[in-house]
C-alpha cells in the first residue's frame, strides 16, 4: 500500500458505505472524513479532486472518484 | 419440492434473479420458502447502484407497511438480511451479461462464472435519465448531481436547483433544503406532482421556491456550475445564479437483456409482463418492480410482483417436474 488513506464521504451515501466495508474487509487502515459534519474538509475534498460528488478516495497521491474496486485494488496494491 | 442445500452446487439453480433492489431480494427470500435454490446477482445491472437497489437513495420512507419511518437503507437491509436468513439464498456482486436459452433452462454469464438456471427473473430495475442541455456533462460532479441524498451534504449554505416535478423530485428537493440556502424546483410542466403530503411539505418550506413551466436550456460555469438559463423569464431574467443543479427527471428501464431473449418491450422500454403473475411472453421469464409496465412503482409494489413471480416460478418447475415424471 502506498501512503496515508483518507476516505471522504457521509452517512447516508450509500457507496461511501460499500467503500468504508471494501477498506475494513481489504484491513486498510484509513481516515474517516465525513464531509457532511466538517465544511472545512469538504471544501480540502473539492480542491484535492476537482469533485463535488462522494465518496471521494485519497491514497498516498493517488484521487480515486467513486467506489471503484478495480481502481481501488490497483492503487492499494491489492490482489 | 424437496429442499436442497446450496452448498451441493454453486452455479445450478432454480430461480436466478437479475437485480439486487428490494424487488429481487424479496423474490428470493420468497423464493426460498417454496424450496426453490435462489441467486441474486446484483449489485448492478447499468444502474450503478449497490445492494439493495434504488431505494437506498432515499432519505426517509414512510410508505411501507410495519415501518412507520425508516431509511431507504434501513429498509433493503431488513429485506437483504431477511432473504439471506434462508440457506437456499445466495447473493452476489455480480452482472449478468449475457443470458442465453438452452432447451429447457437459462444459461446466465457473469465475467466471474457461468449459471444455470431454470427461471429468470428480471428484477433490473431503471438508471436515472441524464439532463441532456449544454454543460450538463461538462459539470457533472462538478455541481450536477443525480444524488441528493449522497451529495446534499456539499452545498451547504448554497442555492441550487432541482430539475423534475414528481414524488421523487420533491423528496430529492426537500432533503436539499435541509443542507442548503435556497432551492428552486425548475418543472417544464404546469404543477409539481408529488403526493399531497410531500406537497404541503414543499410548500411548507420556506427555502423552497417551484418555478413551473420551465426548462433549462444551459448550465454555465467555469470550475464549477455558476448558473442555468431558462427557457422563459423568472423575475425578470432567463439566467439564475445556482451552485449545484440536481436532476431527478425520471428513469430510464434496464430491459436490454430481457429484450435479447425475445421478450416484449413496450415504448417506454419496460418489460410486458402479466400482472396477475409477473410472467413475460417467454416460458420461464418473469419481470417485477421498476423494470416492468406497472403504472404505480413503489418498494411495496416491486416487493409484492418479485413475491408474485416467486410463485409463478415455483408452479413452473413444479408442473414442468410433474410432466417429466
Amino acid at each position: 500500500m502506498e501512503g496515508k488513506v483518507t476516505l471522504y464521504g457521509s452517512e447516508t451515501c450509500n457507496w461511501c458505505t460499500r467503500t468504508r466495508a471494501f477498506l475494513k474487509e481489504h484491513k486498510v487502515k484509513f481516515n474517516d472524513v465525513d464531509v457532511g459534519r466538517n465544511e472545512k474538509k469538504a471544501m480540502e475534498m473539492i480542491k484535492k479532486s476537482g469533485q463535488q460528488g462522494i465518496p471521494v478516495i485519497e491514497i498516498g497521491k493517488e484521487i480515486v472518484i467513486g467506489f471503484n474496486e478495480e481502481k481501488l485494488k490497483k492503487a492499494l496494491k491489492i490482489k | 419440492m424437496e429442499k436442497k442445500k446450496i452448498k451441493e452446487n454453486e452455479l445450478e439453480y432454480d430461480f436466478i434473479i437479475l437485480g439486487a433492489g428490494v424487488t429481487g431480494l424479496s423474490a428470493a427470500m420468497y423464493g426460498a420458502r417454496l424450496g426453490l435454490k435462489s441467486l441474486v446477482l446484483g449489485a448492478s445491472h447499468g444502474s450503478e447502484l449497490p445492494v439493495g437497489g434504488v431505494i437506498t437513495t432515499t432519505d426517509i420512507v414512510e410508505n411501507y407497511p410495519g415501518f412507520i419511518k425508516l431509511t431507504g437503507t434501513e429498509l433493503s437491509d431488513k429485506i437483504r438480511d431477511h432473504a439471506l436468513s434462508y440457506d437456499l439464498v445466495k447473493i452476489k456482486e455480480e452482472k449478468a451479461e449475457s443470458v442465453e436459452k438452452k432447451k429447457d433452462s437459462f444459461v446466465v454469464k457473469t465475467k466471474k462464472d457461468v449459471y444455470d438456471s431454470k427461471t429468470i427473473l428480471f428484477a433490473t430495475g431503471t438508471k436515472w435519465k441524464k439532463l441532456d442541455v449544454k454543460g450538463s456533462k461538462e459539470f457533472e460532479n462538478k455541481g450536477v448531481a443525480y444524488c441528493a441524498l449522497c451529495d446534499a451534504v456539499l452545498f451547504k449554505g448554497k442555492t441550487v436547483a432541482l430539475v423534475g416535478g414528481s414524488d421523487s423530485a420533491a423528496k430529492d428537493a426537500l432533503v436539499l433544503a435541509e443542507h442548503v440556502k435556497k432551492v428552486y424546483i425548475i418543472y417544464r410542466g404546469e404543477q409539481i406532482h408529488p403526493e399531497p403530503i410531500n406537497m404541503a411539505r414543499v410548500k411548507a418550506a420556506k427555502n423552497i421556491e417551484i418555478i413551473n413551466k420551465t426548462n433549462i436550456t444551459e448550465i454555465k460555469g467555469d470550475k464549477s456550475v455558476k448558473s442555468i438559463v431558462l427557457d422563459r423569464e423568472f423575475n425578470g431574467k432567463n439566467e439564475l445564479e445556482v451552485q449545484g443543479v440536481f436532476v431527478a427527471i425520471g428513469h430510464i428501464p434496464l430491459s436490454d437483456l430481457a429484450k435479447s431473449l425475445g421478450v416484449k418491450i413496450n415504448t417506454k422500454g419496460e418489460i410486458i409482463m402479466d400482472h396477475k403473475t409477473s410472467e413475460t411472453n417467454v416460458e420461464g421469464i418473469y419481470a417485477a418492480g421498476d423494470v416492468a409496465d406497472k403504472p404505480f412503482k413503489q418498494a411495496i409494489t416491486g416487493v409484492a410482483e418479485g413475491c408474485t413471480a416467486a410463485y409463478s416460478a415455483f408452479e413452473y418447475i413444479t408442473k414442468k417436474e410433474v410432466r417429466s415424471t
